[in-house]
């Protein structure tokens, strides 16, 4: 269990990066969604104790990451957004290198070790080619080997999707998934799927503030019924925008799909239809964009992405 | 296009902070160096003007040089910008044509490199004209001095450099690759510069130094004041070769740059190996447990950390091809180094251990500072450049481990480097024929050389941490150097403040490291302290995770300092505080510690005090009887002494002055009844005033008891008379009487900035008081000698004069040496552990002492000094000593020096001379010949101490050596010397600080009473004969020989010679003795026709001038009143000139100017000259030969 209490940062540049965030992560796959800015980096590498936060503070299981950062470190497993390899050491060595680094220093248990993480990351057939010829998916699983060295309590993975092609995502979501029974694993994501598709427990950040936390399903049936759907002509959509919440289109078969909330039928012509996470996701920032001054929701951007 | 490109570049350049950082850096170094003697990169020396074209040409080309490793941030950077910054493709992916991409980047580059010469010219301008800038040295600031500078050399050498650059960073796409490029063109261009050294491959050197500094120097080598405060070098000639060279090896690099420019991802490869294809990775994940482990923290896993990372940091040091390169340049430059260096008048040295080290220390070490400038940065960053950190920053790993791996790392790198070096110098040792491995002596004195350089790295470490930037870190450690230098030209020199820094540890076969090991040791130790310090400081902030507010890393320090750290900090700053407490007692308190400006000051201070009595009568020492109890080991030295001083003139004399340095401590001193007028310690100048004057003619005892004792170290161990082993030191450690010029303050700006006069000349010839005293001493004439010296029971100790006995008692080993002849009042004494080797000429007994390491010549020095004794007897007069000695003394001096019977030779100039090719000048031969030669021209005449003097002892004996190598090694080597002698004089000439002189009139001045010397005696005997100068040698000696004061002059030898040569060499007497003639004599084109006799005709058109020059240089044409030498010489077999058959020799009356000569020989000809020998003073001695064109 991590808890997460009233943590703030502010950057010298004045950057508001987060702002009184509190969140209770159980066991589990653990998805934190927002938009590119939002802060999720941040929170990540504060959870991660690569940076301080100005106030709050950080427990997991009882201990005070923040107060005891070596302690917690060894029962974190970090997997950042961006990272680098040596490219011209062998996987094998790398992994070798970093376990020792991680104080799995006894040699024989390092080597099973080894040989049982590219195992299960699937690198074992390429466990003595390079670093620097591997694919994106192949260096963000051999990141996810190196992050689950020694059993960590704590895993935190950040945007480790962006990128991949659908195979080696789903290939790197499942690997996930076998291992977040019994440790917390924070995914941090804008892709929406990635959470419906994995994460029991979920938050949505943006502007550096936790715009909604708990289930994905529940938040889902909140908006039941409250979601509506039609087709229209794309040079209609401004139109659109201007008059409904919209909250994404998105194109099928050449035509735009609008998802449009309204507690009522908002005008003829649109559907009613079962709410998923992604409206959840763009339900929650139109609504802090409305609340905000008008300027401000130009960083939270009325188009969607679909993955 | 290219507009557009250039345009967006040099925008991007100049709003770059770095640009202007580096371009006021380099404007304020200018200024620096322009403004005060403080910094200095070349710059004007004596007579030239701070500001003289030549000093500006040289300052501009030497920041061309040195900004080389920070221009090729632009170029480079202008190169790789796209492909850094990720925007190559976008580039690549419009219509650019390459030219326009290539060119508009490269000129902006280039652009900005100038542009930031601009501010160096600035800064020179600016600086020249600051107040406090003694106007009396600076010349008028032209426009179009600059102008000429930046169009000839600064911009080309740019353009060269730039391109290169380009050329690297393109083909490489890697600064790191372009750096190494950088470094590597730099120790080629060292090597150049070496080989320019050679006197025979000067016209080469000077065409492969793309900066033209080997093109100047040639162009610019014999140039006098007056040329250097005018004129800039022509664009003619080689120069005019070099750059033509150069600019189109340049332009040669752009268009091979575009050439090689690739726009794709990849770059250039220049071998493409074929990506293996793997087959596809299974798509199922195999279910295999993960074993649990546990995540250490003990001491033992720490430790396997440490090791870990050290290894892997080592190892991506020592694979990466950046270090492979760097480490084989050095050795390339320290092959170059062994094989042109240590060399005297082009004979090589026995390569001897130390002598490696010294040139792996001149040449090769010094890559160790960017080795460990680069390392640290790179190390440093390494996980973050690599983008690991994240990762890493997020193990349980201690601050200290990544920190101390990294240290380590850089050790090994600097150890293995050190390593790489001496194995080379082995090898070349083994090459050389030289078996005498010492792999101890190399383990000990890289050990200290590489603990040196560790420093350095914590301090580049700590620094880069700080900066927590890379680029930035390196800025530091380039101003923490550049402060180094700037604090030792300011006279801040004591190794307390100065990080990492110790006296040095010059190392002596005799003597070993001997005491300077100690004070080296304790530096050493007390900046290891800080070092420790400043690591711990480098772990407090050490960089992890995403920290970059100096705010927020000054609290994760508080944080991370507990208790290991504040013990080790406290520790460390103990020890530093402690060590360096027993520093500043050593250096501060049991020793002197006085600055370089103090020195000067002191100097000056015993000018204004004590000139005053500069005239002041004192009694003449008449006996000397000393006790010399010698103490090598605890370096101390005892000496009980006692004088007959008698007053020689003709009034009573009250007041006795007597000066004693200032390091030998007065124990007492008893002669006749006196009060003390003053004793001032600080000059050691006493002045007693006799109760009862000493009459004329009457006598006095004069006992006196000093000590010398080294106690403890000091901040510059140079005191090197009194050592472990071989210790040498005279009679200048002794009371002396009247005040002595030679303490002076000689240095004309040195004497300007502590308000003293211009510099005091030596006494004119026709100074008739001034003849009262010798060349040799102010205190005394003819002396008796006698002297008990002892020492340690294993060491031999000597002094001038015969052995009357030798024993032993507790312990130590007693001599007792008495001279039956009085003698010059100038005595040695040394103790050594020696071997001996005795041999006898007639019933002269030559014994030479020497060191059991350096047996190689010992039998040579044997030979000269009886083949010396033999002719001199024979040709000046009978040798006045039955005994001639040679005793070796350390190479912490290197020269020969010539006491009554006795001569101290030091290691470094004869003992391990190779002189195994029987081609080589055969030096020793030559020094021995020259010091025996003194038994004649010093101890027994000896002139009196005005100007012309030291032609009666240096250029005598010069001569009386000359004449005997020439016997012993024939007529071609001696060409070879005397080119050796003419070079050294020319260039004397060009650095004089005061007058130059006529040999006869000269004022103790090296390049001219030896080197002209050797040119002029040797012409001389040329025209007139030998007989005839021998012949008056002989004469002037028997008129001259232990002559009472007053002492004889040049011009008294002069009327001799003319009185024995024939009256039609009198103008000759004149333009070798008393004027300063410079010939230029050049054979323009050479022919020879084949008669139908079989012999040949040679025409030869030659130019021949004689000018004679003042002392500032400036000349005036002359007549040529006597022949001059034409030779004509046949090939010979091996080609070489030394074996050349002499066809036709013979001197003859040659017209001022252009004119043709026609000689007829009886065999093929091949070379022609005017003055082959160089026998006649002559601007350039290269030209006065040409090979023959035969019709």
């Amino acid at each position: 269990m991590l808890q997460i209490r009233k943590l703030s940062k502010t950057y010298g540049n004045g950057v508001k990066a987060l702002k009184d965030v509190s969140l209770d992560i159980p066991n589990g796959m653990f998805g934190l969604l927002g938009p590119n800015g939002a802060g999720k980096s941040t929170l990540m590498r504060t959870i991660a104790t690569l940076q301080d936060p100005d106030t709050g503070t950080i427990r997991l299981n009882n201990l005070d990451v923040l107060g005891d950062k070596q302690a917690a470190r060894r029962q974190l497993g970090y997997l950042p957004q961006e990272f680098g390899v040596y490219p011209k050491i062998t996987a094998e060595t790398m992994l070798d290198h970093f376990a020792v680094l991680k104080g799995v220093t006894a040699r024989g248990e390092r080597k099973n070790l080894v040989e049982a993480l590219l195992q299960q990351v699937n690198l074992w057939d390429v466990r003595k080619r390079k670093l620097g010829t591997f694919s994106g998916g192949m260096r963000q699983r051999f990141g996810i080997a190196q992050a689950l060295i020694g059993s960590p309590k704590l895993i935190i993975v950040d945007e480790p999707t962006a990128g991949l092609d659908p195979e080696e995502r789903n290939r790197f979501l499942n690997l996930l998934a076998e291992i977040g029974e019994n440790v917390v694993v924070i995914l941090s994501t804008h892709i929406v799927e990635d959470v419906t598709d994995l994460c029991p427990r979920m938050a949505i950040i943006a502007l550096g503030q936790v715009l909604l936390s708990g289930e994905p399903g529940e938040a889902m049936r909140a908006l039941d019924g409250r979601v509506w759907r039609r087709a229209v002509p794309t040079a209609a959509i401004d139109d659109y925008k201007k008059r409904f919440t919209v909250l994404s289109t998105r194109l099928v078969a050449g035509k735009s799909i609008v998802h449009v909330l309204g507690d009522g039928k908002p005008e003829e012509g649109f559907e009613g239809v079962a709410p998923d996470l992604e409206d959840v996701y763009f339900g929650q920032l139109r609504h802090q964009a409305a609340n905000a001054a008008a300027p401000a929701s130009a960083s939270a951007g009325p188009s969607a992405t679909a993955a | 296009m290219f507009k557009e490109i250039f345009g967006f570049e040099l925008r991007q350049q100049l709003k770059s902070p770095l640009f202007w950082m580096i371009a006021f850096a380099f404007g304020a170094i200018a200024f620096a160096a322009a403004t005060s003697d403080s910094v200095q990169i070349g710059g004007g020396v004596g007579n030239t003007h701070r500001n003289a074209p030549l000093v500006v040409l040289q300052w501009l080309i030497a920041f061309t040089l040195i900004g080389m490793f920070l221009i090729t941030v632009f170029v480079a950077g202008a190169a790789l910008r796209d492909f850094e910054a990720g925007t190559a493709e976008l580039f690549f992916a419009t219509p650019l044509s390459r030219k326009a991409y290539l060119g508009g980047r490269f000129t902006a580059g280039y652009v900005t490199a100038a542009a930031v010469m601009v501010f160096v010219a600035l800064g020179l301008t600016l600086g020249a004209h600051m107040p406090w800038v003694d106007p009396a040295r600076l010349g008028p600031t032209e426009m179009h001095t600059y102008v000429y500078i930046f169009g000839v050399f600064v911009l080309p050498n740019l353009f060269f450099v730039a391109a290169l650059l380009f050329l690297l960073a393109t083909v490489t796409r890697s600064l790191l690759s372009t750096y190494i490029g950088v470094i590597a063109f730099f120790v080629l261009w060292q090597v150049a510069v070496i080989s320019v050294g050679n006197l025979q491959h000067l016209t080469l050197g000077a065409l492969i130094d793309p900066f033209g500094f080997g093109a100047i120097d040639l162009a610019t080598r014999y140039w006098s004041i007056e040329d250097r405060n005018t004129r800039l070098p022509e664009l003619t000639g080689l120069l005019l070769a070099n750059r033509a060279i150069w600019v189109a090896v340049a332009a040669a690099m752009i268009v091979a740059t575009m050439a090689l420019f690739r726009p794709d991802r990849e770059g250039l490869k220049l071998w493409r190996r074929r990506a293996k294809l793997t087959a596809a990775a299974a798509a199922t994940v195999r279910a295999s447990p993960v074993p649990a482990v546990e995540l250490r923290i003990d001491a033992a896993a720490r430790w396997a950390q440490f090791l870990k990372q050290a290894r892997f940091d080592t190892r991506g040091v020592l694979t990466g091809v950046a270090y492979l390169v760097i480490v084989g340049f050095g050795l390339v430059n320290l092959g170059a180094s062994l094989g042109f260096g240590n060399e005297i008048a082009g004979t090589k040295a026995y390569p001897v251990t130390h002598l490696m080290i010294e040139a792996m220390q001149g040449s090769y070490n010094f890559l160790l500072i960017i080795i460990v400038g680069f390392y640290a940065g790179e190390l440093v960053w390494r996980e973050r450049s690599a983008h690991i950190s994240e990762m890493t920053d997020a193990y349980s790993l201690p601050d200290w481990i990544p920190l101390c791996s990294k240290l380590v790392a850089i050790a090994a790198v600097i150890v293995l480097f050190l390593a790489a070096g001496a194995i080379e110098c082995m090898g070349y040792q083994l090459i050389r024929g030289y078996t005498h491995l010492e792999p101890g002596l190399y383990l000990s004195y890289l050990g200290l050389n590489a603990f040196g350089f560790l420093l350095i790295a914590a301090l580049a470490i700590f620094l880069q941490v700080i900066a927590n930037n890379k680029f930035f870190g390196y800025l530091l450690i380039v101003l923490f150097l550049v402060s180094r230098i700037a604090l030792g030209q300011l006279d801040f020199d004591h190794h307390l403040y100065d990080y990492g820094s110790a006296p040095g540890t010059p190392y002596s076969d005799m003597n070993g490291y001997g005491h300077f090991l100690a004070a080296h040791l304790w530096f050493r130790s007390y900046w290891t302290c800080f070092a420790l310090f400043l690591l711990v400081l480098a772990a407090l902030y050490w960089p992890r995770g995403t920290a970059l507010e100096w705010k927020e890393r000054s609290r994760v320090a508080r944080q991370r300092f507990r208790i290991p750290a504040r013990t080790l900090a406290a520790a460390s700053l103990l020890g530093f505080a402690g060590i360096g407490a027993w520093i500043f007692y050593n250096t501060n308190i049991i020793n002197h510690y006085v600055p370089r400006d103090l020195a000067k000051q002191r100097q000056a201070d015993y000018e204004k005090h004590y000139r005053q009595y500069k005239d002041l009568p004192q009694p003449r020492i008449a006996e000397v009887k000393v006790d010399v109890d010698m103490y090598p080991s605890s370096r101390r030295v005892d000496v009980r002494g006692h004088y007959v001083l008698i007053n020689k003139t003709a009034a009573p004399i009250s007041d006795l002055h007597m000066l004693l340095p200032t390091d030998i401590k007065l124990i007492s001193a008893q002669f006749a009844p006196h009060d003390i007028v003053s004793d001032d310690a600080l000059q050691g100048y006493t002045i007693y005033r006799l109760k009862q004057p000493l009459a004329p003619g009457a006598s006095m005892d004069f006992d006196f008891v000093v000590q010398y004792f080294s106690r403890g170290f000091r901040n510059t161990p140079n005191d090197t008379a009194v050592v472990a082993n071989g210790t040498f030191f005279n009679n200048f450690s002794f009371p002396h009487f009247g005040y002595n010029e030679g303490n002076q303050l000689v240095d004309r700006n040195d004497r300007r900035k502590y308000g003293l006069g211009p510099v005091p000349r030596m006494a004119k010839i026709d100074d008739q008081a001034a003849r009262k005293n010798n060349l040799i001493c102010c205190d005394s004439d003819w002396v008796n000698f006698e002297a008990t010296v002892s020492t340690e029971a294993d060491q031999i100790a000597l002094a001038p004069g015969y052995l009357e006995r030798e024993w032993s008692d507790h312990g130590r080993h007693y001599f007792h040496y008495k001279m039956d002849k009085p003698i010059l009042g100038f005595f040695s004494f040394q103790s050594a552990r020696y071997q001996v080797k005795r041999d006898k000429w007639n019933d002269v007994s030559i014994e030479v002492y020497y060191d059991a390491k350096h047996p190689y010549n010992v039998d040579r020095m044997i030979d000269a000094m009886k083949k010396s004794l033999a002719h001199y007897s024979e040709a000046y007069a009978p040798f006045q000593f039955t005994q001639m000695r040679i005793l070796e003394f350390p190479d912490y001096a290197s020269f020969a020096q010539s006491f009554a019977n006795t001569v101290p030779y030091s290691e470094s100039i004869g003992f391990i001379a190779d002189l195994r090719d029987p081609d080589d000048i055969d030096y020793v031969f030559y020094v021995t010949a020259h010091e025996v030669a003194h038994q004649w021209w010093a101890h027994q005449v000896i002139g009196a101490n005005v100007q012309g003097v030291t032609m009666l002892d240096e250029t005598f004996a010069q001569y009386s050596s000359l004449m005997l190598q020439e016997r012993e090694y024939g007529v071609a080597q001696m060409r070879k010397f005397l080119k050796f002698e003419l070079d050294r004089y020319l260039r004397g000439r060009g650095g004089e600080l005061v007058e130059e002189m006529p040999l006869a009139l000269n004022e103790n001045q090296d390049y001219i009473h030896y080197r002209k010397g050797s040119v002029v005696m040797y012409a001389l005997k040329d025209y007139i004969g030998e007989d005839v100068v021998d012949r008056t040698l002989a004469r002037y000696d028997r008129e001259k020989a232990f002559q009472q004061p007053p002492y004889t002059i040049t011009t008294e030898f002069l009327d001799d010679l003319r009185q024995e040569a024939d009256p039609r060499w009198r103008p000759l007497i004149d333009d070798l003795f008393t004027k300063i003639t410079v010939f230029d004599n050049r054979v323009t084109e050479a022919s020879a026709k084949k008669r139908a006799d079989g012999k040949y005709d040679v025409t030869l058109k030659v130019h021949a001038q004689k000018t004679y020059a003042d002392g500032q240089g400036k000349t005036t044409a002359a007549k040529i009143d006597t022949p001059i030498e034409i030779g004509v010489f046949a090939r010979a077999a091996d080609g070489k000139e030394a074996h050349q058959k002499i066809l036709h020799l013979e001197k003859h009356a040659v017209e001022d100017g252009d004119s043709t000569i026609t000689v007829t020989v009886d065999s093929e000809p091949y070379e022609a000259g005017i003055d082959p020998y160089n026998k006649l003073i002559d601007r350039v001695s290269d030209d006065n030969r040409m090979k023959i064109t035969v019709k």
